[in-house]
Formats: C-alpha cells, structure tokens, sequence
C-alpha cells in the first residue's frame, strides 16, 4: 500500500512512504467537507440536529432526494440554467475562435494592442459593468428574462475564448493555410474546415471551462432575475433555503443535485479543465 | 472553388481578401465585447459623477462628491480594510497551500493522479455550494468545527463562528481558500514540469539535500508560476463576492463587508447608483494596477528565461 514507483523522481525526493502518507492525510481533510454534503443528504433532519451530520449512516435515507425532484421549481431552475449555459458557452466560442484566428492568422497593425485590451477584459470585477447593463437591459425591457445573462456571459466569455483559440491557432502551421489558398479556399473556409477541426481539444478546454463557470455563476442571475420562473440553478437553492431553513438534508441534498452537471464534466474533462486553468492563466 | 479573384500572384488582391476577411471575422466578437462589456465601463465612470437613483430620469451631475463622500464613508474605510485582509490572506493561504500540494505531487509519488483530482475537485463547485458546506462546518451546535474541538478538548464547545465580527471575515478566508487551493497547485505543476530534469540531477550529483534543492533551485525557477498565481488569486480575491453574500452578507456589523459587497448594499439595496458607481470605479483602478504589475512582471520574466 504504502509502496512507490521507481521512477526518475525518486531519487530527487526521498521518503516515499512520508509523502505518501502527508498526501493522504492532508486529503482527507480537504475531502471532508464534501462528504459533509453528501452526509447530510442522505440522513434525516432529525439525525442531524442531533449532532449526527458528520457520521457515517447506519442506514440510508432518500426522502431528502424525494422531496428535491419531487419540488416544480427545481426543474425549472434546472431548464433555466441549461438555456442560458448551453447557449452562452457556443456562443463565446464560436466569437472567441472568429477573433482569435484574425489574431492568430490575419495580424495587423495594432492588433497585438488590442487583443491585449480584449483579453483583459478576463481580469476586470464584473461590478465594474453591472449598473450600466442593468440600465441598458431594464430600458429594452428584457430584465426578469434569461436573455440578459445570455448576453452578458457571451460577452465575458470573449477574453478567454479568443485567447486560447488564438494560441491555439497560432501552432498551426503557415504551410497548411497556404496550401488551402493554393487550392482557392477563402479564410471563412480554412477557419471552418482545417483550423477548427484540428483544434477539437481546445474547444474541448473552452466547453468544459465555460459550462462551468456560467452554471455556477450567481451575481448575474441575481442582477438580472427577479420572479422565481426565471431564477438560475444557484439562486433557486439560496432561495429554497427559506423553504427548507432547518431541513438540512434537503439543503444537502439541493446543492449535491445542483452541482451534479458540473462534477460529471469535470471528472470526464478534468485533463481539458486543467489544462484550461493553466493555459489561461499564462500569457499567450 | 477557385475564383476569379483568387490568383495567388495577385498581390494586391490577396491583402484586399484578408482585409475583407477580418472585417467580417472580427466584427461579430469587438461588436459583442463593445457593448456589453467597453460601453459599461465607461457609463460606470460617467454615473460615478453623478446622483442618480436607479429610477428618476432626472438626476444631476455631482462632480466629485461621490468621491468625496466616499473618504468620509466609515463603511467604505472598513471594506478597504477588509478587502485588503481578504486579499493577502487569500493570496498567502492557497499560494503556499497549492506550492507544498505540487512539491509533494511532483514527487512521482503513487496515487498522485487521484490525489491531484481531491485537491483540485473543490474549484469545479459553486462558491455558493462551497458557502453551505463552510456554513455546516462553522455551525455552533452540530458544526464539525465546533464537534471536532468539543471532542478533542472534552468540554462544551458552541462559539458561532459566522456570526461573530471577530471570526467572520477570517472564517470565510478560510473556506475561499479551500476552493482555491487547486488553482494554484496546477499552476504550480505545470511550472515544475518545465523544469529540465537536468539541472535537479545535477544538483543531486554534487550533493545538494532534498530542502536545499527546493529552496535554491527549484523555488527560485518557479517564479513566473508565482507570478501567475499571485496575480490570479488578486484578481479573483478582488471579485470575490458570491461566498460572502451567502455566508456572512457582509456581516456580522459590515464585518465581513469588501468592497465588491459594499458597491452591491450601496446600489441595489440602498439605490443610491452614482455612488455604488463610483466605488466600481475604485475597483477597476484596484485592478488596473494589478493587472499593470502582472503584465509587467510576465515581461521581465520572460526576459529573464527567454
């Protein structure tokens, strides 16, 4: 159990077994407050009142599961979340991959200047724009609908998108475009039909990064929303906690279903979300 | 497919197509990002000069006395100072946390893989799950904090850890950490990566100890990821605002209240927009200068290793 490859790295780090066993415990510790969740979910608010959260259950209770799927507006917070995710995310990219391959392929005089302007729109407190899209959306009369959080995550998906697409872009050899202009391709076509699919894995990095960050998100359904229909995944469970105050395994139980989406991408993605967190976090 | 137009030779022809070309492509994305994102950032400067409301149509133009009142606002002073506590701790924490998380993983130790995707889970949850688990943790009568010390020390143990203006803010700091521990860690591990493996079996033939490999050599070649980390954890610190509306809304007393907190209570709950606009705008310079020093910093490192 405690055992350790031998490989190149072993003789830079000695102690396998103490590293080995630093790592477990300092696991356990960030573990732990998951399994709080899943606990919770699984117990009756009774049991936990009692102090019983943090045990492992004698036997498992689903009633807290029951009464999420069986309550309406859970679904319909759900359908809210994807209509705005699923959109904004295809969205972003497909604006992201047009100017990171004008960035990429097609410089010009000034364009390093403003794909820097562009991309540091990823660092600015999304408060900073708040009260003048509030207005903006208010004025056309499209506060209280999905279609400001749309918009606005399209928007702010741009920075990273073009950013990575652009370096992404970038490895691409000259000779492959040139070769397609040769053969009388326009750049609509060489972008569509060789740059994009020899760039599936970026776009892979992009969905999972951007799916995640807009289903999670909170400020810009609570900004934009305000009759329950409307709400977002994230507000629906900080609302149904009114609902529910002391039914703790019901909370649980909310927010283990709500984060559900997002855990699944990341456990099948993990190597694109990684990837996109470093990419995007070092200059292109 | 070959069009009339498109004779390679013809010089002035293919730049007319490429210009053309990034007309159309860009259009679309600085159109997008003009609107929602380049048009706000100046009306918030612009609002910030004035009294507005949020509803009136008719509202002055006030000059600098937002800003004026804002070094007056007693409440504004405490959200500096919280935001800068929120800041540096939660750039020392994850930083160093996420630093000795990769030296151990980078140890090729077994498990390392599973181990990263533990470390790193945390980042893909909602700050607003993230806030409910912390708030299960700190609760003073079944809380696993409370539990923890009530079993160690064997006495009756119920401090409320939340609501409490002593322990408020720090035990948020606490539960951001966690969530961004990972990040840093990555970034870490794909900085220890890039180090040639020659230079540590180098220094391992001329006897350098495991500790003094990682102070003197390994450490000093993971600046630019320090650079990165630093600059990111400021970025998103500065942010920072779903965990604390959930956990604490500012509280207990503005406690907890930063500046991202504070510019919400102050448009939305107070409506008072010229001025909520005019603490955004410290805000952005805040970030501004962030980002100015990050920039600048990645410049010169990279001058450094190529």
């Amino acid at each position: 159990m405690f055992g350790y490859k031998k490989t190149d790295g072993s003789d830079i780090y000695p102690w396998p077994v103490v590293i080995f066993i630093i790592l477990s415990i300092l696991s356990i510790l960030f573990l732990a407050p998951t399994v709080g969740i899943l606990l919770s979910s699984i117990k009756t608010t009774k049991d936990i009142a009692l102090g019983e959260l943090w045990t492992i259950p004698s036997e498992l209770y689903f009633g807290n599961y029951v009464e999420v799927l069986d309550n309406p507006a859970v679904g319909q917070y759900f359908i809210n979340t994807l209509l705005v995710t699923v959109p904004a995310t295809f969205a972003s990219i497909v604006l992201g991959s047009l100017a990171g391959y004008v960035f990429a392929k097609l410089p010009f005089r000034g364009s390093e200047i403003l794909f820097l302007i562009l991309v540091s729109g990823m660092f600015f407190p999304p408060q900073v724009i708040l009260i003048p899209l509030f207005r903006l959306f208010n004025s056309i009369g499209l506060i209280d609908t999905l279609w400001p959080i749309f918009l606005v995550h399209t928007a702010l998906g741009i920075p990273i998108c073009s950013l990575l697409m652009r370096n992404f872009f970038s490895t691409i050899p000259a000779e492959v475009r040139e070769a397609a202009i040769l053969d009388g391709a326009n750049e609509w076509q060489i972008l569509t039909r060789i740059a994009l699919p020899l760039s599936l894995s970026a776009l892979a990095v992009l969905a999972t990064l951007q799916f995640t960050w807009i289903w999670n998100d909170f400020l810009w359904p609570l900004i934009f929303t305000q009759s329950d229909e409307k709400r977002t995944i994230m507000i629906g469970i900080v609302n149904l906690r009114g609902q529910y105050t002391v039914a703790w395994g019901v909370q649980g139980a909310l927010s283990l279903v709500a984060s559900l989406p997002t855990i699944i991408i990341f456990l099948f993605f993990q190597r694109y979300f990684i990837k996109g967190m470093t990419m995007g976090a070092v200059k292109g | 497919m070959r069009g009339p137009s498109w004779s390679p030779r013809n010089k002035a022809g293919m730049e007319r197509d490429r210009r053309f070309w990034r007309i159309v492509l860009l259009t679309p994305p600085l159109l997008v990002f003009a609107v929602l994102i380049v048009w706000p950032l100046l009306s918030s400067f612009y609002y910030s000069f004035t009294n507005w409301n949020g509803f009136s149509s008719n509202y002055q133009f006030v000059g600098l006395s937002n800003f004026q009142k804002i070094w007056t606002d007693r409440l504004f002073f405490q959200a500096t100072i919280n935001t800068i506590i929120w800041m540096v701790s939660a750039l020392l924490l994850p930083t160093l946390l996420g630093l000795v998380l990769a030296l151990l993983l980078d140890s090729k130790v077994r498990g390392r893989k599973f181990f990263k995707t533990i470390f790193y889970l945390p980042i893909c949850l909602s700050a607003i799950v993230v806030g409910q688990i912390w708030i299960w943790i700190y609760q003073p009568n079944w809380g696993l904090l409370n539990t923890l010390i009530e079993e160690i020390t064997g006495d009756r143990f119920r401090y409320a850890w939340l609501a409490k203006p002593d322990s408020a803010l720090f035990s948020v700091i606490i539960a951001w950490s966690w969530q961004q521990t990972g990040l840093s860690m990555v970034i870490y591990l794909a900085g220890l990566t890039a180090i040639p493996s020659e230079i540590l079996e180098s220094s391992a033939s001329e006897g350098a100890t495991t500790w003094k490999r990682i102070w003197y050599i390994i450490i000093p070649l993971l600046v630019s990821s320090t650079t990165v980390v630093i600059a990111l954890s400021l970025i998103n610190s500065l942010k920072g605002f779903d965990i604390l509306y959930v956990m604490t809304g500012g509280g207990p007393f503005n406690s907890s209240d930063t500046l991202a907190m504070h510019m919400y209570n102050e448009s939305f709950k107070k409506y008072l927009i010229g001025y909520g606009s005019s603490i955004s705008v410290v805000l952005f310079l805040i970030a501004l200068i962030i980002i100015g020093i990050y920039f600048r910093q990645l410049r010169k490192v990279d001058q450094i290793y190529g």
